[in-house]
C-alpha cells in the first residue's frame, strides 16, 4: 500500500509529459537525486559514529565521521554527475511475433567521461544496466515477454544511477514515442497459402529455385537477401536481385474469407502464417482483410506491412 | 527475464575485497584481543569466501545463531562481561565476521561494509597514532573502493577502477572534513558513563607512594605532558612538575590528605615563569605545574599544598596557560594540624631509621645541621639504581637505609621523610616529574612518565616549606641532566638513539616528536579547548556554537559549489564556443590597449587594422586571428586547438 501511495506521489510529482523528439540530454533540471535506502542506513551509521566520537572523546573519530560524511556529500555530487548531460536517442525496436521477447531499444551517449552502472528501467519493472563510455554510444534493451499481438508503447522510461556509492539514487525521465510491434503469432499447421502458385499443384509448397530464373534487375529496397546475386557482387558488379519468373508471373491473395478459424486470433495467426510462407517462396502476394486489403507485391517490406496490418487488425489503439 | 542479471553481491571479486576489507580493519584489533578472537574472525571470513568461491549453500541461520550465542558466551567468559572496551569489541568483531556468513543480498553487504566502517572506530579507542591513523585511512580508502564495486552493475571493476574513484571521492571529501572538524561545535563528553576500562592504557602518578611504584612508571615512554615556556627555559635543574603531595605516612606508604583545600599565600615570591602545558589524558583531576604555581587554570584550584586540582578528570588532552614562581616562601604560618600530620610517624616501623633520626635530634637543635647530615649519609655510601634489590615488607627503610644502599628516587624521598620525622622536622613527600627532554627545533619540554619522580618539603620555622630532593645527593645527574643521563642505557629510549645525541637519528626522532607534539595538541587533543584557542587566534575571543554554526554553514556552503563547480567543469563538454570565448577576450584586451573592434569588422579585417596601429603586436596577434579563424570557420578545433588558442589570448599583452 506505501508502495501504491509512493507511486501516485511520483506520479503526480512526475506528471506524464508529452513525448519529446530525441535526441534528449539529460540537463540539470531533470535530473532528480534522492538518497537511497542504503544512504539512510548510511546516515544513522554516521551519527552512531558521531555519538561514538562524542562519548569516547576520539577526536580520530571526529575526522573519521566527518570523513564519510563529507565523501558521501561528494558522492552526491558525483552520482548526479554519471546522469549529467547524457544524450538519449530511442533505438531500434523490432516488431516480434506474440509470446517472444521483445526489447525496447535506447540509445545512450556520454559527452566526457565514462558513466558507469547506468541503469534504465520501464515503471515497475526490473532495471537493465551498463556502463556508457565516451565515444561509443551504448545501447541498453529493456525486454519485454509479449502475449498478445498488437502494440506495446514504451511508454515513461527512468534512466537512473547509484554509482558510486550507492547512497544515492539519481534519476531522471524520459518519453520517446518508442513502440513495439507485436505480429500474431504464426500458426505452423495452417501450412501454405491456399492457391500458392498454381502451378505448383497440390504438393503445396514449392521449393524456391524450382522457378524459371528470369533476370537480374537492379536491387530495390526490401528484396530478401536470398534473392540477391551474391555472386554478381563478389564480381563487383551493383547489386542485384533475381527475379524469378515464377514468382514474377503469378499473384497470390490471402485472404481472411480463405482462414477457416472459430475467432479472430486463430485466422489472424494462419493469415501470418501464409504471409510468412508466401514471402518465403518470394512469391508477389496480397492480403485482404475485412475493410483493408494490400496491393500484392513482395519483399521484407511488403512483408513487414501485411504482417503490421495483421497485428493492428481490429486492435483496440 | 529470460536473462539472469549480473548481481555485484555474488560476483566472488566483490565479496573477495570486502572480506580483505574486514581483515585490513580487524588486523590491529587482532593483536590486541585474545588469540580465539583472531582464530575465529579468520575461520569465518575463511568460510564465506568458501561459500562464494565454490557457490556451496550459506549455514542455515539456526548455526549462524547458535555461534552467535557461543561467540557472546565466549566473550562473557573471557571478560565477564560483553562491555567496556575490550568486551565490546571483541563482540563487534565477532559479530561483524558472522554478519559475513549471512551477507547474500545487496542491503546485507552495505550493512558489512557499514560495520567495517564502525570498526575503523573502535581501533581509535585503543591508539590515536600517527601510524595507526594512516593505516586506518588507507582501510577507509579500501573499503570505498569495496562499495564503489559493489555499485558497479556490469561486472567488478579492475583494482585501478576501484581505488582511482576511491580515492578521488576522499580526496575531494578532504576540505569539508577539515571544515567540520574545526567548526563543528564539540561537547565535551563523556555523554554517557564510560566503561571502566577504556583509559586503561594511561598511566600516571597515583596518590600513594610505595617503594617500587615508580620505578614501574619509569619503564614506560608515554608522553605525560608538554611544555612550551614563554621567554627562556629555567635552568634544568629547577623543573619540578609537582603533582600529588603526599603527607600521610600511613604504615610505610605515603598517602595524599585531601582533606584540605584553601590555597594558602605565599609570604615572598619572585622569578615568575610563564608557559602552556599540553596535559595527555590520566582519568586523575591533577595538573602538574612547575613549583610553585602561581595562578592555577581556569576550571582547577590550587590546594593548600600547592597541588593543582581540575574539577572534572582530564579524559581527554588539553592545554592550559600557567604561571609560576622559581623562588617563593610558602607556608610560614602553616596551620599547626598540618604540621602535626607531617610529623607522624609509627615508631614500631623501620626502628633503627627512627633511632637515627631522634640521635642526630638529640646531637643538634639546628634542622639544617640534621638535613645536612643525612645528606652526606646518603652522598658517601649510595647508588641510584632502577633496580633496586628487594626490600624488606615491614621495615624496608631500615633496610634501605643500612644494608642494600641501592634505590631510586622513592626509596630516597621516603626514607628521607622519615629520617626527619624522627628528627623532629615536619616532612612531606611530593611526586610529579623532574626535568623533561627538550625538543631542539620547538624548543618544547617533553615531560613522560620516565621523568617521574619523587621528593621532600621539610618545614622550616621561620622558610616554610623548602624542597629537599634527596635523589641529587645521590645522582647529581639525574636532576640536572634527566633520568637517561642517570642510567644510562637502561632507561627508556632505545640505547642507539640515546648514546647519538646529536647525530641523525636524533635529529630524526626530535623531528618526529615535533610533528607528533602537533598531532597530538592539534587533532588528537583538539577539543573544546583547543577550538576556544583555536578561534581566539582567528579573533573570536569568546566563540560559541551559534558563532561555530554559522561558520561551519558558510564554509560548507562555500566548499560544497567549489567542489560542484570543479566537479562540473571537468565533467562538461568542452564548449564549442570555446574559440568564441577566446576571441572577444582577445577583443577586449585591445579595446583596452585602444584598438576596440567595430561591430561590423570581421577578425581579417580588424587584423589588418591591429597590424598596422601596433606592428609589435602583428605577429601574436595574427597568430591568434588564424587559430581562431580556423577553429570557428574551418573544420573545427581540437580540444588541445582551443586550449592552445586559449592560452595564447592569455599571454596577449597588448598594453
Amino acid at each position: 500500500m506505501l508502495a501504491d501511495f509512493r507511486q501516485s506521489v511520483s506520479d503526480w510529482i512526475f506528471r506524464a509529459a508529452v513525448p519529446e523528439p530525441p535526441p534528449v540530454t539529460l540537463g540539470q533540471r531533470r535530473i532528480f537525486i534522492l538518497p537511497t535506502r542504503q544512504g539512510y542506513a548510511f546516515a544513522l551509521m554516521l551519527l552512531l559514529l558521531l555519538l561514538a566520537s562524542i562519548n569516547y572523546s576520539l577526536s580520530l573519530g571526529f575526522l573519521l565521521t566527518f570523513l564519510l560524511g563529507s565523501m558521501a556529500a561528494v558522492g552526491l555530487l558525483h552520482t548526479w554527475r554519471n546522469l549529467a548531460h547524457l544524450r538519449i536517442r530511442p533505438g531500434r525496436c523490432d516488431p516480434v511475433f506474440a509470446g517472444d521477447t521483445a526489447a525496447f531499444a535506447v540509445t545512450i551517449e556520454s559527452p566526457s567521461l565514462t558513466r558507469f552502472a547506468i541503469g534504465l528501467r520501464r515503471r515497475g519493472e526490473e532495471p537493465v544496466h551498463g556502463d556508457i563510455r565516451v565515444e561509443e554510444p551504448a545501447t541498453l534493451a529493456i525486454a519485454v515477454q509479449t502475449q498478445r499481438r498488437g502494440r506495446i508503447r514504451c511508454g515513461r522510461l527512468e534512466v537512473f544511477t547509484r554509482y558510486p556509492i550507492g547512497l544515492f539514487h539519481a534519476w531522471s525521465y524520459v518519453e520517446f514515442d518508442l513502440s513495439i510491434l507485436v505480429y500474431p503469432r504464426p500458426d505452423p499447421a495452417a501450412g501454405a497459402p491456399p492457391n500458392a502458385g498454381q502451378d505448383a499443384g497440390e504438393e503445396g509448397i514449392p521449393i524456391a529455385g524450382d522457378e524459371e530464373f528470369n533476370m537480374l534487375r537492379a536491387y530495390r529496397a526490401g528484396d530478401p537477401p536470398r534473392q540477391i546475386a551474391w555472386k554478381a557482387l563478389a564480381r563487383e558488379q551493383e547489386l542485384l536481385t533475381k527475379d524469378f519468373s515464377a514468382t514474377a508471373s503469378s499473384e497470390l491473395w490471402i485472404d481472411w474469407n480463405d482462414a477457416h478459424a472459430p475467432d479472430v486470433e486463430s485466422r489472424l495467426s494462419i493469415l501470418a502464417q501464409w504471409v510468412l510462407k508466401a514471402d518465403e517462396y518470394g512469391q508477389a502476394y496480397g492480403l485482404r482483410l475485412p475493410g483493408t486489403s494490400i496491393a500484392a507485391d513482395r519483399g521484407g517490406m511488403h512483408r513487414a506491412r501485411c504482417l503490421e496490418a495483421l497485428a493492428l487488425f481490429e486492435a483496440p489503439r | 527475464m529470460s536473462a539472469r542479471a549480473y548481481s555485484p553481491h555474488l560476483d566472488i571479486r566483490n565479496v573477495g575485497w570486502l572480506l580483505a576489507s574486514m581483515l585490513f580493519v580487524v588486523a590491529p584489533h587482532l593483536l590486541r584481543l585474545p588469540y580465539w578472537v583472531g582464530i575465529f574472525f579468520i575461520v569465518v571470513v575463511g568460510w564465506r569466501a568458501w561459500i562464494s568461491w565454490s557457490a556451496i549453500r550459506f549455514p542455515p541461520r539456526l548455526v549462524v545463531a547458535a555461534i552467535t550465542v557461543a561467540a557472546a558466551v565466549g566473550t562473557f567468559l573471557q571478560y565477564g562481561r560483553i562491555t567496556g572496551r575490550e568486551g565490546g569489541v571483541t563482540l563487534l568483531v565477532v559479530m561483524s565476521a558472522l554478519k559475513l556468513l549471512e551477507m547474500r543480498t545487496q542491503r546485507e553487504v552495505a550493512l558489512s561494509i557499514y560495520l567495517g566502517f564502525f570498526l575503523v572506530l573502535t581501533n581509535f579507542l585503543f591508539s590515536q597514532t600517527i601510524p595507526l591513523g594512516l593505516y586506518l585511512l588507507a582501510c577507509v580508502w579500501i573499503f570505498t573502493g569495496t562499495l564503489i564495486g559493489f555499485n558497479r552493475m556490469g561486472g567488478a571493476p579492475s583494482v585501478v577502477e576501484r581505488l582511482r574513484p576511491a580515492a578521488a571521492l576522499l580526496v575531494q571529501a578532504l576540505p569539508l572534513m577539515v571544515a567540520f572538524f574545526l567548526l563543528f561545535p564539540r561537547v565535551p563528553g563523556p555523554l554517557w558513563a564510560l566503561p571502566r576500562d577504556t583509559q586503561s592504557g594511561h598511566t600516571g602518578l597515583s596518590d600513594t607512594m610505595t617503594p617500587g611504584r615508580i620505578s614501574e612508571l619509569i619503564k614506560s615512554d608515554a608522553v605525560a605532558f608538554r611544555v612550551r615556556f614563554d621567554g627562556p627555559r629555567p635552568p634544568f635543574a629547577t623543573l619540578y612538575w609537582r603533582g600529588p603531595v603526599l603527607p600521610v605516612l600511613d604504615g610505610n606508604t605515603w598517602r595524599a590528605d585531601r582533606s584540605r583545600e584553601l590555597f594558602g599565600r605565599y609570604a615572598s615570591a619572585s622569578r615568575r615563569v610563564r608557559y602552556e602545558v599540553i596535559e595527555e589524558p590520566t582519568t586523575r583531576n591533577q595538573v602538574f605545574a612547575l613549583d610553585a604555581p602561581a595562578s592555577p587554570p581556569s576550571d582547577a584550584i590550587v590546594r593548600s599544598d600547592l597541588e593543582i586540582r581540575t574539577r572534572r578528570p582530564i579524559t581527554e588532552a588539553r592545554r592550559y596557560e600557567m604561571s609560576s614562581w622559581l623562588d617563593y616562601k610558602y607556608g610560614v604560618d602553616e596551620d599547626p594540624a598540618v604540621l602535626r600530620e607531617a610529623s607522624a610517624y609509627d615508631p614500631e616501623r623501620n626502628p633503627r631509621t627512627v633511632a637515627l633520626g631522634r640521635r642526630w635530634a638529640a646531637q643538634t637543635h639546628d634542622p639544617h645541621e640534621i638535613i645536612q647530615r643525612a645528606i652526606q649519609l646518603y652522598n658517601r655510601a649510595f647508588t641510584y639504581t632502577l633496580e633496586p634489590p628487594q626490600l624488606d615488607p615491614r621495615d624496608p627503610y631500615d633496610d634501605f637505609l643500612f644494608n642494600t644502599r641501592r634505590g631510586f628516587c622513592e626509596h630516597y624521598a621516603g626514607s628521607f621523610a622519615l629520617l626527619m620525622r624522627a628528627a623532629g622536622i615536619p616532612t612531606r613527600v611530593v611526586t610529579g616529574y623532574q626535568g623533561g627532554e627538550v625538543n631542539p627545533f620547538n624548543g618544547e619540554v617533553i615531560v613522560r612518565q620516565a621523568d617521574a619522580h619523587a621528593w621532600t618539603e621539610v618545614w622550616l620555622r621561620g622558610e616554610g616549606w623548602v624542597r629537599i630532593d634527596p635523589t641529587a645527593a645521590v645522582s647529581p645527574l639525574r636532576v640536572e641532566q634527566g633520568v637517561n643521563a642517570a642510567l644510562g642505557p637502561i632507561g627508556v629510549v632505545p640505547t642507539i638513539i640515546a648514546a647519538d645525541r646529536l647525530g641523525v637519528l636524533a635529529s630524526l626522532r626530535f623531528g618526529w616528536q615535533m610533528i607528533n607534539g602537533d598531532w597530538e595538541q592539534w587533532v588528537v587533543g583538539y577539543n573544546r579547548d583547543r577550538q576556544r584557542d583555536f578561534f581566539s587566534r582567528l579573533g573570536y575571543p569568546s566563540v560559541d556554537w551559534r558563532t561555530l554554526g554559522f561558520w561551519l554553514l558558510i564554509a560548507t556552503f562555500s566548499i560544497g559549489a567549489a567542489v560542484t563547480i570543479g566537479l562540473l567543469v571537468r565533467e562538461r563538454p568542452q564548449r564549442e564556443d570555446a574559440s568564441l570565448c577566446a576571441w572577444k577576450r582577445y577583443c577586449a584586451k585591445l579595446a583596452a590597449a585602444g584598438v576596440a573592434r567595430s561591430p561590423h569588422e570581421g577578425p581579417l579585417d580588424y587584423l589588418a587594422r591591429v597590424k598596422a596601429a601596433r606592428p609589435e603586436l602583428a605577429a601574436s596577434a595574427e597568430e591568434i586571428t588564424r587559430r581562431y579563424v580556423a577553429a570557428r570557420y574551418g573544420a573545427g578545433a581540437s580540444r588541445e586547438e582551443l586550449r592552445e588558442l586559449a592560452g595564447r589570448v592569455r599571454d596577449f599583452r597588448p598594453a
